[in-house]
């Protein structure tokens, strides 16, 4: 029985337009990545794979992503929480901000930590005098990645919040709750499934990131290269198989996001159905 | 337990939604706070259960000020419009919340409060359901999880707002009855937010009328259908249609007729009366009063319904007995038996 109005063909064409646009823009460039990486065999794979430098970019984009993701939780989770359960003077100028390092190119971003912390920059005699590296150093990097990737959870959490109110909040409240029972056993739930999703985005931003970190970097191998930067370099040292096989173990570190993602769906399905979601 | 509020004021941004409301609740009363919607009946409901804080005016329990107080630590019962209940718990969990976030020392042991989940579900006539899911209910269950809920912590006073709002006649029906049957068997205060007059007047021993953030009476339904207090209050409650009026010496002079003033006194000069449909005499046309054509009449109820037409165009409900010889298009004269007029 026919359902729809919509003519067989037209249904086929816009099938096909969706999956062709996908296989091009999305499987095509993939699937490249790998057969690049392994264009010269698997031993020369492993070899760019467990190089020294490779492993230290490796271990600094995870230590990165470690710190930045953790705190950009806090930070989105107490931001949304106020912006949405409580009215105070400033409100929509604490959600405009949160939108700034979504409007400001990642380049300006890194150049506002050098003019900052740099040799040159604002505090710059100051920590040269206590002897305190933060540009060109490992927490220059974190804070520029924490600086780009702060909005992710916050913008996840905040429509979500917003739809569904205040009076679960307030009934934890008069029955008693203190807030952060409330938080913990009645919004916390409520919003786990944005909140995942937020954690995500913002942890395969933090390992992406290029443009701010490449600024505050320095570039120095072994130490403050992360896997994005270490990639450039060896594509611009025309080393495309290392470069595809570092790239291909970014690529695999989204993937498995992506999997770890689709198997807590899986797993706690019927809880959201249950629950209403 | 009592509650009085004493010259309450709130503001929001741009609008006042209450503007000095004083309120005493008798123990064991179940009270009506009846208004238009934006008359400030559910602020003053959150403002008691301390989920708003009023810029001026004290809120006190069995004369003990709560005014400072949040409120977890108010104890009261809250009811909340669309039954906030928690989605993500089940039914059992959902009642038994505001006993497992007790402080430690206070919480009841795991048996207690699955003994008091299952007596709850039996009082809210849910027994068997506790494993269910909030968005397994229909709405009618949801309401009473929402209230057994409320009832866990042994509250005193129990706040609700629109408890039946969200819920079809039939359904509604049954539950203002049941509902009536807990507040006794508990003895609890209970305060209910309504902007339907029906249920007000049906339910409560006193309804409180609000309009524009101030109360305008606060009287048994008895009183308030009959003896409104105000203008707004007559015109409110119960059907009413709307003349303007000369009042002189007590008396009152609508469209050539003279009677006496039934509302309280009010200086002399232009009013406004106010006459239900009960309260006209149907006379053959020619006679003193109002002029008007029959339009319609009913014979479904205890009375029969008489639908007139004023010479201004405006259309009067009139109930007349069943045995009324009035016929569509016939010409007939209303004649007010009683009228109520306030100051204009």
């Amino acid at each position: 029985m026919k359902t729809t109005a919509e003519p067989g063909w037209l249904r086929w064409l816009l099938i096909a337009a969706a999956l062709g646009f996908l296989g091009i823009n999305l499987a095509l460039p993939l699937a490249q990545v790998f057969a690049g990486a392994l264009a010269k065999g698997i031993a020369v794979y492993r070899a760019a794979v467990v190089e020294p430098d490779a492993v230290a970019a490796m271990r600094l984009t995870l230590t990165v992503a470690a710190i930045a993701v953790p705190l950009n939780i806090v930070f989105g989770l107490a931001a949304s929480w106020a912006i949405t359960k409580f009215d105070f003077p400033g409100k929509a100028m604490l959600i405009s901000l949160i939108d700034l390092p979504l409007s400001v190119s990642p380049v300006v971003s890194g150049l506002i930590y050098v003019l900052l912390f740099g040799l040159q920059g604002w505090a710059g005699p100051w920590l040269r005098e206590h002897d305190i590296r933060i540009v060109f150093a490992v927490p220059g990097i974190v804070l520029a990645t924490v600086f780009v990737t702060f909005p992710f959870v916050a913008r996840e959490l905040i429509p979500l919040m917003l739809e569904q109110g205040r009076s679960d909040e307030e009934a934890a409240r008069s029955l008693g709750a203190t807030g952060w029972q409330t938080f913990r056993r009645v919004t916390l739930p409520n919003i786990r499934w944005g909140l995942l999703y937020g954690v995500l985005l913002c942890n395969a931003r933090a390992m992406g990131e290029f443009g701010a970190v490449s600024v505050v970097s320095g570039h120095i191998r072994g130490l403050t290269n992360t896997l994005p930067l270490h990639i450039e370099i060896l594509y611009n040292e025309y080393n495309y198989v290392a470069a595809f096989a570092v790239a291909s173990l970014l690529a695999g570190l989204a993937l498995v996001t992506l999997v770890a993602k689709s198997v807590l769906e899986w797993r706690f399905g019927d809880a959201i159905a249950g629950g209403g979601h | 337990m009592t509650v009085a509020v004493a010259n309450l004021v709130k503001r929001f941004r741009d609008h006042t939604a209450l503007d000095g409301v004083s309120l005493d609740v008798r123990p064991g009363e179940f009270l009506a706070l009846l208004g238009p919607s934006g008359s400030g009946k559910t602020t003053l409901l959150r403002i008691i259960g301390g989920l708003d804080f009023p810029d001026a005016g004290t809120v006190a329990f069995a004369g003990r000020d709560v005014g400072a107080m949040a409120a977890r630590d108010r104890k009261v019962g809250f009811v909340f419009q669309n039954y906030a209940l928690f989605r993500h718990m089940r039914v059992a969990d959902n009642i038994a919340f505001g006993l497992t976030v007790k402080p430690r020392g206070q919480r009841p042991t795991g048996a207690a409060i699955k003994r008091r989940v299952d007596e709850l579900l039996a009082l809210v006539q849910l027994p068997g359901l506790g494993g269910r899911f909030p968005a397994q209910l229909s709405g009618g269950q949801r309401q009473r999880v929402a209230l057994a809920r409320a009832l866990a912590v042994d509250p005193q006073v129990l706040l609700l707002d629109e408890p039946f709002g969200a819920l079809d006649a039939k359904v509604r029906n049954d539950l203002r009855r049941w509902l009536r049957g807990v507040h006794e068997a508990m003895g609890l205060t209970s305060i209910f937010v309504t902007h339907d007059q029906d249920e007000a007047l049906d339910l409560a021993d006193r309804v409180a009328v609000m309009s524009d953030g101030r109360i305008e009476q606060v009287d048994t339904p008895d009183a308030v259908y009959n003896r409104p207090a105000t203008a707004f209050v007559a015109d409110f409650i119960g059907n009413a249609t709307r003349f303007d009026c000369r009042l002189a010496d007590g008396v009152i002079e609508v469209a050539g007729v003279r009677l006496a003033n039934t509302a309280p006194a009010a200086a002399d000069g232009r009013g406004v009366a106010f006459i239900r449909p009960h309260e006209f005499a149907l006379a053959s046309a020619g006679e003193p009063g109002l002029a008007a054509t029959v339009r319609r009449v009913a014979h479904t109820a205890a009375r029969a319904s008489v639908e007139c037409v004023l010479a201004d165009g405006r259309v009067v409900d009139v109930s007349a007995p069943l045995d009324v010889a009035a016929a569509a298009g016939e010409a007939v004269t209303l004649v007010p038996t009683t009228v109520r007029a306030y100051p204009a």
